[in-house]
């Protein structure tokens, strides 16, 4: 059997029925405050219920700052994470280290000549690249055929060339 | 044991426009917050409302009900449809509410005695009125509240949360029992020590209004 005081707050609630309605209020014969009691229980019950709590004040600032809350306490995606740790992985170093090499090797073979490259001849004219007579009155010139790896020294204007004279 | 005869509603009034609540839930749990925002403009007032009720203070209603949604929201995931989002919501907001209550109380170095007061009332006895009011006197609304509120503070917050749920809220005793993840004989003999109390702290309130 319940404690009275469950079947006591069941009876004020209006809870008991049939049966137990019967035999609780039979035996509230000997508790002759009890309709008293259930009456002040059901005046405190109207006083609680009376003063409404107060309204929501600022109620649309209550979903910004939950809003704000909300996104400061939830994790952001993963994904841009990582796509970062991708970025900087061993197989994208190695690529890019590989690249470097590529570059470097090209520019090497480029700019900087072979032994066999140097040994050959050239196919170009040789430059000379001063031919100053010390006359203004004389104009120098020089070809180069490579064919039979001569140069040819012009000097217009010269009607011999002294013993002195030498090509430096 | 036949229905609740308290007239208070006990689950959300439906929305008058827009998608339904559990529309509204899928796209929550989908990572929606507008969805969750509309959620919350819904049910924040009835969430202060339920939550001031217990702590008697607005600030803190204002901080629980805050820290409720969060924790919705957080948990909207686990939500299977299986009750409204109204109930689903109103557990959540309980438990944040009474852990809040049984926080502030061990750091105030207080604990509560649900017996203090109560040793000599004996089940059925009829409570005394204060001797330093007289019943002519008229309480103004301002002191109504104010003794509503010393009261309920002196109610640990098991016995607050009943008598919240049942005389305020309306709720029936299982659902109680549901929302507090205990029995219903726990329930009823919580709400009888909760009244016992209140009366024994209220009467001359509510003999005199």
């Amino acid at each position: 059997m319940k404690p009275f005081e469950e079947r006591f707050t069941a009876w004020v609630d209006d809870q008991l029925t049939g049966p137990d309605l019967a035999a609780f209020e039979k035996e509230l014969a000997s508790h002759p405050e009890a309709a008293a009691e259930r009456a002040e229980a059901r005046k405190l019950g109207d006083l609680l219920r009376e003063p409404p709590a107060p309204p929501l004040a600022n109620a649309d600032f209550f979903n910004h700052q939950l809003m704000q809350r909300i996104a400061a306490e939830t994790p952001r995606p993963a994904e841009p994470a990582k796509a970062r740790g991708w970025f900087w992985s061993l197989p994208r170093l190695a690529l890019a280290g590989a690249a470097c090499l590529l570059v470097a090797g090209g520019l090497f073979k480029t700019l900087i000549p072979s032994p066999a490259q140097a040994g050959e001849k050239s196919k170009y004219y040789a430059q000379v690249v001063e031919a100053w007579p010390g006359d203004e009155t004389i104009w120098a010139t020089t070809v180069y055929n490579p064919e039979d790896n001569v140069t040819v020294v012009w000097l217009d204007g010269l009607d011999y060339i002294p013993a002195t004279y030498a090509l430096r | 044991m036949s229905g609740s005869s308290n007239p208070l509603p006990k689950q959300a009034e439906p929305a008058a426009e827009g998608p339904d609540d559990l529309d509204l839930v899928a796209r929550s749990q989908a990572g929606d917050t507008a969805a969750f925002s509309e959620l919350v403009t819904r049910y924040r007032s009835r969430a202060f409302s339920m939550i001031y009720q217990m702590t008697r203070n607005e600030q803190d209603a204002w901080d629980l009900a805050q820290d409720g949604f969060v924790k919705a929201w957080k948990s909207i995931g686990r939500f299977r449809g299986q009750s409204s989002f109204y109930t689903w919501l109103y557990r959540i907001l309980m438990n944040v509410t009474i852990d809040s209550l049984r926080r502030k109380h061990i750091a105030n170095g207080t604990e509560f005695d649900d017996q203090i007061g109560l040793r000599q009332i004996e089940p059925g006895a009829v409570t005394a009125p204060r001797p330093e009011m007289q019943p002519a006197e008229k309480i103004s609304d301002k002191e109504v509240r104010e003794r509503i509120d010393q009261a309920i503070a002196k109610l640990s917050p098991e016995h607050r949360a009943a008598i919240v749920m049942r005389e305020i809220d309306g709720l029936e005793y299982s659902e109680i029992a549901e929302h507090m993840d205990c029995s219903l004989g726990t329930v009823m003999s919580r709400l009888f020590y909760a009244r016992k109390k209140l009366q024994a702290l209220l009467k001359d309130v509510y003999e005199t209004i």
